[in-house]
Parts: C-alpha cells; sequence; structure tokens
C-alpha cells in the first residue's frame, strides 16, 4: 500500500449538518482528504455515511457548514451558481448501491451518452473510450448487450467504466457491493483496488470490512450522524478507542 | 348570457343526474351476472360474457345509443328517448362494472376463502359476511371514477333530445348564438361542478372505509 | 339476410370513406394530444406556482368537461369570440385537449415509475435536467405509459363518433345520413358499430397481449 499521496486536499468538510424534517441526519461533521487518497466510511445502518456521500456531490443540499471539493466552495447558506454545480457534477464521479445503469440503452451507450453530452465527445470519441474502459474492468464483449442481460457484478463494473469515462478527479463509491452475492462482489472490490493503485481519490461508504481495512489508507467510523473515529485504516480497525466504536468493530469482525 | 340562461341551462342537471345514476345503478346490477359468468367454471358462459364484455366496449356508446333510438325506433319498437339513453349508457356500464368486480375479486387473498371455509360458514354468509364488505372497499374508488365518467358520457344523451345540460346548452346557443362561448364554458363547469362532490365523496368513503380496517 | 347484406355491400364504401376521417380525426388528435400530454405531465412538476396551476387547469377541464361540449365550445363557441374553425378543425382542438389532459394524467404516472436511481445516476454523470429527461426519464416513463396510452387511443377513436354533432362527415355522420334518406337506419348502424368493432377489437386484445407482455418482463 505505498503510494505517495500529494499534501493538497481535495476534499475539506466543515461543520457539515443534515436533517430530513426534525430527523438530524449529520450533525458537525468535519474531514479533509488529500488528493490519491482512499477514505473508506464504515458504521452501523442509520449512521448517516451515505448522507455524508450525498451532500458530497450536493444529491442532497447540507443544511449547516461548507464543502470543498475539487476546488468548488459549497456553502449551506449561499445557493450554488449552476456553473459550480456543473463542475462540481463533471469532476465527482458516484457509484451507487444499486447501479443505476440506463435500462433501456446498451452497455456502450451508457457510458458514451454522458460524454457526448457532457463533456462534448464526438461518438467516435466517445466510443473509442467507453471500449478501452470496458477492457480495462474485463467486459469488452459486453459493449453491444444491454444491461439486463449482465450479472450484478458485471452492471457494478459497467457503472464504474461510466464513472470514469468522465475523467473525474474523485470517485465517490454508494456501498458498491451491498447488493451482491459476498463472490460476486470480490469481482467488483478487485476493480476498485485496481483503481486505487492507480492513484484515484476515492470515498467508499461500505460494509466490507476487509476493504476498508487492507485497501483503504484511512478509515472514517460514523455513527448517529457523527464521526467517531478516523485515521489510518489499520490503527482504526485494530486499535479503536471509544466504547462505541470497539462495540460495533467487535460485532462486524466476528460475524 | 343572461340570468334566464343560466337557470334554462341549470335547470338540466335534473335529467343529466337521472340519466347518469339510472344508467349506473342498472350497470351495477347487470355487471354481476356479467362479472359471474365471466369468472365461472363453465367455458361456454365464459365466451358469452367475454364477447358481451368486448363487444359492448368497442362501439362507442354514442351508436348504441343511436342504434336502439333510430335503430330500433325504426320499425321495431319506439323506445322514448330518456329510457333509450339509460339502458344503452346502463348496458355499457355493466360490462365495465362487471370487469371492476372481476378486479376485485381477484384482489382478495385466496386465504380470506380459505379461512372462511375452515371456519365451516354455510356458503351464504362466507359471501355476503366476508366477501361483500372487502369487495365494497375494493371496488369503491373505481366505480366512483368510472361513475365520474359516466357522468360526462351522459351528455351524449343530448343528441337524441334528452333535456339534460348539454342539450340545452345546445338550445340556447341556437337562439343566442352569439353568446355560445360562455354558453357552452358554463355547461362544461356545470359537469365539473358536479363531479366536484362525487369525487370528494368517494375519497371521504374510501379514506374512512380503510380507516375502519386499519384500526 | 340477402336483403341486408346488399344493402351493406352498396352503402359500405360511403361508410369506409367516413371511416378514413374518423381515423384521420383520432390520429391527429393523438399525434397532437400526446405530445402536448408529455408537455403538460412534465408542467405539473415545474417549480412555479403559475405554470402549476394554469396547467392543472387545462389538464382538469379537459378532463372534467364532456369531449361532446368541448367539440361544440370548439365549432359554435370559438366563432361567437371571432375564431372561425372549420368542423375538421374544431374537432382536432378539442380532441387534442382531451388527449392532452387524459395522456397527461397516463404519462405522469410513466414518468413516477422511473426509479429516483435513474434519474441521480443522470445528474452526477453531468447531464442536464433537460438532457436526464430527454435521454434517461421520458423514454423509460414512455414505455411504461405505452400500454395504456394504446387503449386510450382506442377511447379517441370512439370518442371521434362525437364529431356527429359538429357536422364533420365520419363513420356516424353518414350512417346516420343514410339513416335519414333510405329510413334503413337499424342496417346502417349496425354496419357501422361493426366497423367500429372490427377495428377496436383487434387494437384491445392487443394491448392486453402487450400489457401481459410487459409484466412478465417486470416480474
Amino acid at each position: 500500500m505505498e503510494r505517495t499521496a500529494e499534501a493538497r486536499p481535495i476534499v475539506e468538510v466543515k461543520g457539515l449538518g443534515k436533517s430530513f424534517g426534525a430527523h438530524k441526519v449529520l450533525a458537525g461533521v468535519d474531514f479533509s482528504m488529500r488528493v490519491g487518497e482512499v477514505v473508506a466510511i464504515i458504521g452501523p445502518s442509520g449512521s448517516g455515511k451515505s448522507t455524508l456521500l450525498r451532500c458530497l456531490n450536493q444529491l442532497e443540499q447540507h443544511d449547516e457548514g461548507s464543502i470543498e471539493i475539487c476546488g468548488i466552495q459549497m456553502r449551506a447558506d449561499t445557493p450554488i451558481p449552476r456553473k459550480d454545480m456543473n463542475a462540481l457534477r463533471r469532476s465527482t464521479g458516484m457509484v451507487f448501491q444499486s447501479f443505476n445503469l440506463f435500462p433501456h440503452m446498451t452497455v456502450l451507450r451508457n457510458i458514451s451518452l454522458p460524454q457526448e453530452r457532457a463533456l462534448g465527445r464526438s461518438r467516435a470519441e466517445a466510443d473509442e473510450r467507453s471500449r478501452a474502459l470496458l477492457d480495462r474492468v474485463g467486459l469488452g464483449s459486453k459493449a453491444d448487450q444491454y444491461p439486463a442481460r449482465c450479472s450484478g457484478g458485471q452492471q457494478q463494473r459497467i457503472a464504474i467504466a461510466r464513472a470514469l469515462a468522465l475523467d473525474p478527479k474523485i470517485i465517490l463509491f454508494d456501498e458498491p457491493t451491498s447488493a451482491l452475492d459476498p463472490e460476486i462482489g470480490l469481482e467488483v472490490l478487485a476493480v476498485m483496488q485496481e483503481l486505487a493503485e492507480g492513484g484515484m481519490s476515492m470515498i467508499v461508504v461500505t460494509h466490507e470490512m476487509h476493504f476498508a481495512e487492507t485497501v483503504s489508507d484511512r478509515v472514517i467510523l460514523m455513527a448517529d450522524g457523527k464521526i467517531l473515529e478516523e485515521g489510518p485504516s489499520s490503527e482504526v480497525m485494530r486499535n479503536p478507542k471509544s466504547p462505541r466504536a470497539q462495540q460495533f468493530l467487535h460485532a462486524v469482525m466476528n460475524r | 348570457m343572461t340570468l334566464d340562461g343560466v337557470l334554462l341551462i341549470a335547470g338540466g342537471i335534473y335529467w343529466t343526474l337521472v340519466v347518469t345514476v339510472c344508467a349506473f345503478l342498472l350497470g351495477a346490477a347487470l355487471g354481476v351476472p356479467i362479472c359471474a359468468m365471466r369468472v365461472s367454471r363453465s367455458r361456454v358462459l365464459n365466451a358469452v360474457s367475454v364477447s358481451l364484455i368486448v363487444l359492448l366496449r368497442s362501439v362507442p356508446p354514442i351508436v348504441w345509443i343511436f342504434l336502439l333510438y333510430f335503430g330500433l325506433g325504426s320499425g321495431f319498437l319506439t323506445i322514448n328517448p330518456v329510457p333509450a339513453a339509460i339502458i344503452a349508457l346502463g348496458v355499457i356500464t355493466a360490462a365495465n362494472m362487471a370487469e371492476i368486480y372481476r378486479g376485485a375479486l381477484s384482489s382478495i387473498h385466496p386465504g380470506q376463502w380459505d379461512a372462511s371455509h375452515a371456519l365451516g360458514l354455510p356458503v351464504w354468509s362466507e359471501f355476503f359476511d366476508v366477501m361483500v364488505p372487502q369487495l365494497f372497499r375494493v371496488t369503491l374508488p373505481s366505480a366512483t371514477t368510472y361513475l365520474i365518467g359516466l357522468l360526462k358520457d351522459s351528455a351524449i344523451a343530448s343528441t337524441i333530445g334528452v333535456a339534460e345540460i348539454a342539450y340545452l346548452a345546445n338550445f340556447l346557443s341556437n337562439k343566442q348564438f352569439h353568446a355560445s362561448l360562455q354558453i357552452f364554458a358554463f355547461a362544461g363547469a356545470l359537469y365539473i361542478l358536479i363531479s366536484l362532490p362525487l369525487a370528494a365523496v368517494a375519497r371521504d368513503a374510501d379514506a374512512r372505509l380503510r380507516s375502519k380496517v386499519a384500526q | 339476410m340477402s336483403q341486408t347484406l346488399s344493402f351493406w355491400a352498396e352503402y359500405l364504401p360511403k361508410l369506409l370513406s367516413g371511416l378514413v376521417i374518423s381515423l384521420e380525426v383520432t390520429g391527429a388528435a393523438l399525434a397532437i394530444g400526446i405530445p402536448l400530454g408529455l408537455v403538460a405531465a412534465l408542467l405539473v412538476q415545474s417549480k412555479s406556482r403559475s405554470v402549476r396551476w394554469t396547467t392543472l387547469a387545462i389538464v382538469e377541464i379537459g378532463r372534467g368537461a364532456p369531449a361532446l361540449i368541448l367539440l361544440q365550445f370548439a365549432y359554435f363557441g370559438l366563432p361567437s369570440s371571432g375564431l372561425q374553425l372549420s368542423s375538421m378543425g374544431s374537432a382536432i382542438a378539442a380532441l387534442s385537449w382531451t388527449t392532452c389532459a387524459y395522456t397527461s394524467e397516463i404519462i405522469r404516472a410513466g414518468l413516477q415509475a422511473v426509479p429516483r436511481g435513474q434519474n441521480e445516476a443522470a445528474m452526477t454523470l453531468g447531464l442536464s435536467r433537460l438532457d436526464a429527461l430527454r435521454f434517461v426519464i421520458v423514454p423509460q416513463g414512455m414505455r411504461v405509459a405505452a400500454p395504456a396510452l394504446l387503449g386510450f387511443a382506442i377511447l379517441m377513436l370512439q370518442a371521434s363518433a362525437l364529431c356527429f354533432s359538429i357536422a364533420l362527415p365520419e363513420l356516424l355522420s353518414r350512417a346516420n345520413l343514410i339513416g335519414t334518406t333510405t329510413f334503413r337506419y337499424m342496417e346502417i348502424l349496425m354496419l357501422a358499430a361493426l366497423l367500429y368493432a372490427a377495428i377496436c377489437i383487434p387494437a384491445t386484445i392487443l394491448v392486453a397481449v402487450i400489457e401481459r407482455r410487459l409484466g412478465q418482463h417486470t416480474a
């Protein structure tokens, strides 16, 4: 896991808060990460992990605090200009638990269409890039199939290729293997590990403790909308300090 | 458009309601045997009811009304406009209600039949005490939607001379051509106004029946 | 019986040319009304309250008022405000309005059936809101709505018979005219009914087949 992460922060979150009605999902979340880092966010369900991730790319708007991602400033009290929103969406990629491939398009169109519409690439350019990425995730032969004809693991690898096609500076993974059988999840995790080794900045919300421990540089453990512990992966995973963190890790590691 | 005109057209509400309500009641009753045939095990009865339903739904209501009024009226059997409209719309309603009943029947969990068998309930009690209340609840929303649709369909009774809203609007428009725009706008608004309380009553009844079940 | 058949044979061409007009009106109303219905389905979700309310009003009037009244409003009513439409023009205008109103509800239900994740994926892939609708949401929503839209098209062909009341020489008008000259109402109306049924019955079966096939795919 030797890698030289640059010192420049790619994500800087300060005092982040988010409520759904009266329910406070995130409160006072602070963290930052550097370019090239891989951060795993773990914690019990309902701890606010996914909401945190979705605030980062503004699928949810935060109510408090500020987020800076790839140099784009987003404060809860000021509306985000359209220009910044476009820049945000272009520099962050996202991979969903439920893949969210477009079922009415072929695998190739799934990857090429966003390149054409968001980056203005020509059809030929986009297709060339798409095919190269499909080869990279080991699915070159699936280009002309529809997503429904692919297994869950294949669909998720296609979704990763689709995110990569836009050359994002950071990719957010929202429980990418939770909808998959454990063995199938491994083929997705392998692709993610390769990305991590290639120096991609990644934030991964996950229940895969092995991935969190071995692939990520840093682990953030959340509970009840707050960051409970954070630090180098092996340290947080092996020697949690707070009793709540110990309890959670004890429960998941002994499954 | 004068106040007299407003009152004249509003007077058509009576026949609009008579045609709508009578056709609905006729259809709701006739729908039961058609539905029974549709779900029966006899192939023949099945085929009869399916052909009946498809045929009734595949010919425009206005054509059915004309067939009854002008067709039968041309030397076979003279029917007055009001009964002709009620029978034509009622029979079409029967076909649609049969399908609504059938949808309701299939939505009731088979466990309910099993349970009432297991309880040893007599067949009539099984049907009237267990099934009918449930059927009523499931049927209510789609039946009301249909009733509101029927209210609008009743306007075609004007074409054979039933003095309901659309007929009177036409009558007045012929006399006061310059006011036709307001006349037909008012007539259209009347239908919407009548359907509003119907929809509200249905929503209310539906909510009340639901909350009973929820407790 | 043979009398009836020879009578039918004699007048069938006239009825068929009326049927062509019925189909033209229906086709035009659908071709204009369904795209408008899509627009209305999108506009009722608009953030602007005035846009939302205006759209709702258009839809609710189109659904709430009988098609017969809308037809007469367009044909007899509009001229009194200075807008003179032919019977064909009024028929297309009124039935397009009805189509827009009903299909906007059908299409809205279809759009709502598209999982939220599809829109989220489109957003995170940098598609604009319009692009997300155009390439992702609308194609999927329309697919869901297709059987109901086809079912509605059948009802629309039946509704075209109402154009009889505004002197459009469509199928029912022709049958009625033949009835008044020959006094053989029963036979000519039966032939008209058969012609409607000849189109609507196969179409109904087709809709049922498509519905069943779509049901199998989602199950």
